[in-house]
């Protein structure tokens, strides 16, 4: 039933392999990278099955010995057993095999032949076995079932009794199962007519009883409602005769029912008794001067002061509580080599997860990075005098670094070049939602560009906002005057293409590029309008705008002071532009401009939750609101700002 | 009248040494013990480290693990994409020479500059792999990290020998060593203005202006390096297949010469 089913190493050596149903070997070896890429590399290794085409990938990692586990099947089945055959796999194969990893290291896994299959075999046989599924459970007959005992008598319903029969029979129904489940155990069809009546006359004698108790407890509990008889008939028969006339709260009734004021003030002006009103409390600070407004006072050093005080005393009186025990047991967990444990870990993970949110990262991503960071630590041993809190400190700015690392190549400039060969304008098109930056960081980059050599043509396709192309206009007019034409042989370097207000906006980006073609230039940059993710007509025209137009670079803009909502709104726009676009490959977001990012002193969490939705680069760091405000990102010193207590 | 100066000196040292207690020796003598152990210590860090690693780099599926077992055994083995780095002791051919550890990278984007800087310190030579079929596709990723490796500040002060293993060799649509290394150098020439017109790292802790690679106003050209570099086809594979050994002579003559 398995497709396949590879071990190899963490360096890349496989190590041992089987192929199930698929006869060529490299069948494997196609979707066990795209599992490593996707799913190890990206940090996304929390849980631990993998889909691929066709194929499901499960897969274990042993940190000890550095091995993957990989075991692969048809999406199509579910097989229960799966993970049950990689654990008793991984167990076998690192006894059977343990001299090889620990004495001989890398030489070790190259030369040695790990002839495995025989016990693979055995371990697959035994896992199918025990997962097939028990005989299932025959139906019982009719002579079997409890309805067969019952006389025809009892099952006649008089209007008295019906409440008492149904309750009987609903406590009969729950025991009723139980029996039936003894009977299907053995299986045995004469021991199981002897059986239900049997129980069927002690269970309706005890019913009786458990039902007076209850009644009786009842109306114990309702003392006060007084005239409820112990029969529950009577009550019925009782309200049926004096039945009242309903009254209506909002029909029939005049306004001098429902006139509640006290008669005596109503109108009257000096009727009410004046207050005890007390000057001082409603004023509140006597010393201010009347018709000044006052600033918001700052309080927040004081209220840093009192907390760390607090938490001071409460830190003394926890390292007295451990006393000698804590102390030998924490010099016990320094040397020596002992392996990760998940029960180790936890308390660490839970304070960096703690800590990431309170970084700004996305709380959902913070949980399955300390996930996966768990998943790729357990079972490693720690070398002498590491604590489980930097190993595992270490591995997550590994992690973070990782995360940050481009996917692919981030060279704007060499791109433009390229296109320039092919003598056509590079495209690239800002979006995202209301007031992150867009314009603002257009004007920038193509501040950036002019610098070095590059024509901009600006096209205003923010046909909605009021004063979307006046302010690039204005960039325009301004860019013009910093390099005027003179300076760069009489071309003009930045040009604004608009078609005023209320147009198509793909209309105007695909008349900008072919006006850009035709007069030259080399870079196109399309300001869209903002547009809230669950937007969809917009999100819509988005993507027709892309679609339609192709642009090179799609830069979603983004604001670094974003929290949980830059999940939200990464997932919609690539899902928006995923679900319109006809090409077999959509165009998604192809990369991010990260803005206000002088606005966060050390809270750059953003930066992480961006990265791991899209798996795409930052392209520019945003940091303030002249022209000269525009970095790449530095994944080391954003890692080092996010780590820092 | 020096030595006469001296000699009560000595002489009240003496007295002073013998008067007390014995702990004032004792403590010159711990204090003598930690500075012997502390330059012995020092002198052997030295020696350990000193660089003897040959680093394999490369692009994902430039072919580094395999190259990596078959230098190391000879044998053909089946290989995934490397999470992370494996390192053996390579011996040359001839027992003479002296081993080298081989050390294969990965070469995933993600991790590629994470394992770099784990490593070139203790670099004495460099193998950069390059995939010679999808070279024509893959030229600007190549060129983008051949060109990381190449300003990197640790090896452009230690210098190792750069070796560029054309790979693959063993499949028809291979391009040649030297148009490879035209490409390259065309590539690394546009690199070079590129690259430092990106706009600044954000926290400005890029030392000044990132280093220029060659010589400004010249194309750029590999002899410029202040490092020798090498070109050499091979293929990890072999013609014959996965049964017979792999065609990389000219890797091994290399490989014996710089250990």
């Amino acid at each position: 039933m398995l497709d396949f089913f590879t071990i190899f190493s963490k360096g890349g050596l496989v190590l041992w392999c089987f192929q199930g149903v698929r006869g060529p070997a490299a069948a494997a070896t196609a979707p066990v990278n795209a599992l490593i890429r996707s799913v190890l590399l990206q940090e996304r290794g929390g849980n631990n099955s993998f889909t691929h085409e066709a194929l499901t990938l499960k897969y274990k990692l042993d940190n000890q010995f550095e091995l993957v586990f990989v075991v692969g099947f048809q999406k199509i089945l579910t097989l229960t057993y799966v993970d049950k055959l990689i654990d008793d796999v991984h167990k076998e194969f690192r006894d059977k095999y343990r001299n090889e990893f620990q004495q001989k290291g890398t030489l070790g896994l190259l030369n040695g032949t790990f002839d495995f299959k025989e016990d693979f075999l055995r371990l697959l046989r035994d896992a199918e076995e025990s997962s097939r599924v028990r005989a299932p459970t025959v139906m019982k007959t009719f002579e079997q079932s409890l309805k067969s005992q019952k006389t025809v008598k009892c099952m006649i319903e008089t209007r008295g009794e019906k409440p008492k029969e149904k309750v009987k029979n609903k406590k009969n129904k729950g025991p009723k199962k139980e029996g039936t489940e003894a009977v299907a155990a053995p299986g045995k069809a004469s021991a199981g007519d002897k059986q239900p009546p049997a129980a069927g006359d002690k269970e309706e004698l005890t019913k009786d009883e458990i039902l007076q108790k209850n009644r009786e407890e009842f109306f114990r509990r309702h003392k006060k409602a007084g005239e409820k008889s112990s029969k529950s008939p009577k009550p019925e028969a009782q309200k049926e005769k004096g039945k009242k006339p309903r009254v209506w709260d909002l029909g029939n009734s005049n306004a001098k029912v429902l006139d509640y004021s006290n008669s005596a003030t109503n109108g009257s002006a000096e009727a009410v008794p004046a207050e005890e009103f007390d000057r001082d409390t409603a004023l509140g600070d006597r010393n201010r001067e009347p018709g000044r407004l006052y600033d918001l006072e700052y309080e927040s050093d004081d209220e840093a002061e009192e907390e760390k005080v607090t938490q001071n005393p409460s830190k003394p009186s926890a390292k007295k509580g451990g006393g000698l025990g804590g102390m030998f047991g924490m010099l016990k967990g320094l040397v020596g080599s002992k392996s990760l444990t998940r029960e180790d870990m936890d308390p660490v993970l839970e304070k960096m997860k703690d800590h990431l949110i309170a970084k700004n990262v996305a709380a959902e991503i913070a949980v399955q990075l300390c996930e996966s960071v768990a998943k790729k630590l357990e079972g490693k041993v720690m070398g002498t005098f590491t604590t489980v809190t930097s190993t595992v400190k270490q591995a997550l700015q590994e992690a973070l670094v990782q995360i940050l690392q481009p996917q692919r190549r981030v060279d704007v400039l060499r791109d433009v070049l390229e296109a320039q060969r092919h003598r056509r304008p590079y495209v690239v098109t800002f979006c995202g939602v209301n007031g992150v930056g867009k314009s603002t960081n257009l004007a920038k980059i193509s501040f950036w560009l002019i610098e070095n050599g590059f024509s901009v043509l600006i096209a205003a396709c923010d046909t909605f906002r009021a004063g979307a192309v006046e302010q690039l206009r204005t960039h325009t007019r301004r860019l013009n005057a910093l390099h005027p034409p003179d300076s760069h042989g009489g071309r003009t370097m930045v040009q604004l293409y608009e078609k005023g207000y209320g147009k198509d906006a793909a209309g105007i980006a695909m008349e900008a590029i072919s006006y850009a073609r035709n007069q030259g230039f080399d870079v196109v940059l399309v300001d869209t309008a903002g547009r809230m993710q669950d937007n969809a007509p917009l999100m819509t025209a988005l993507a027709k705008l892309i679609a339609v137009n192709a642009p090179d670079l799609v830069l979603f803009v983004g604001e670094a002071l974003v929290g949980n909502e830059a999940v939200d709104q990464l997932v919609k726009f690539n899902k928006a532009l995923a679900d319109h676009s006809m090409a077999q490959t959509p165009r998604l977001i192809d990369g991010i401009v990260l803005t206000k990012f002088d606005t966060i002193d050390d809270k750059v969490g953003a930066a992480i939750s961006m990265t791991y939705i899209t798996s795409k680069p930052i392209v520019f760091v945003g940091t303030g609101q002249t022209y000269c405000d525009l970095r790449s990102l530095n994944a080391k010193a954003v890692v080092a700002a996010l780590m820092k207590a | 009248a020096m030595a006469g100066g001296l000699e009560p000196h000595l002489e009240a040292l003496r007295r002073e040494l013998r008067a007390s207690d014995p702990t004032v020796l004792s403590v010159l003598l711990a204090l003598l013990a930690v500075v012997i152990t502390f330059l012995i210590w020092r002198f052997v860090q030295a020696r350990r480290s000193s660089r003897k690693a040959v680093l394999l780099l490369g692009l994902c599926d430039a072919g580094k693990t395999l190259l990596f077992a078959r230098l190391l055994t000879g044998k053909y083995r089946d290989t995934q994409t490397s999470i992370t780095d494996s390192s053996a002791v390579y011996r040359a051919s001839n027992d003479k020479s002296a081993s080298v550890t081989l050390i294969d990278l990965p070469g995933h984007e993600s991790l590629r500059l994470q394992f770099l800087e784990r490593f070139k310190a203790a670099a004495r030579a460099i193998v950069f792999v390059v995939d010679s079929v999808a070279f024509q596709r893959e030229v600007k990723d190549v060129a983008e990290f051949l060109y990381q490796v190449l300003v990197d500040s640790t090896v452009l002060k230690n210098a190792p020998a750069l070796l560029i293993a054309c790979n693959k060799q063993d499949v028809t649509m291979a391009k040649s060593a030297k148009l490879i290394q035209q490409q390259l150098e065309k590539e690394l020439n546009t690199l070079r203005v590129t690259r430092s017109a990106a706009p600044t790292s954000l926290d400005g802790s890029s030392t000044g202006a990132p280093a220029q690679l060659g010589k400004k106003g010249k194309d750029f050209d590999f002899s410029q390096l202040p490092m020798k570099v090498e070109f050499v086809e091979c293929s990890a594979r072999g013609s014959k297949g996965e049964e017979g050994d792999a065609d990389f002579e000219g890797l091994e003559k290399w490989l014996a010469k710089i250990a």
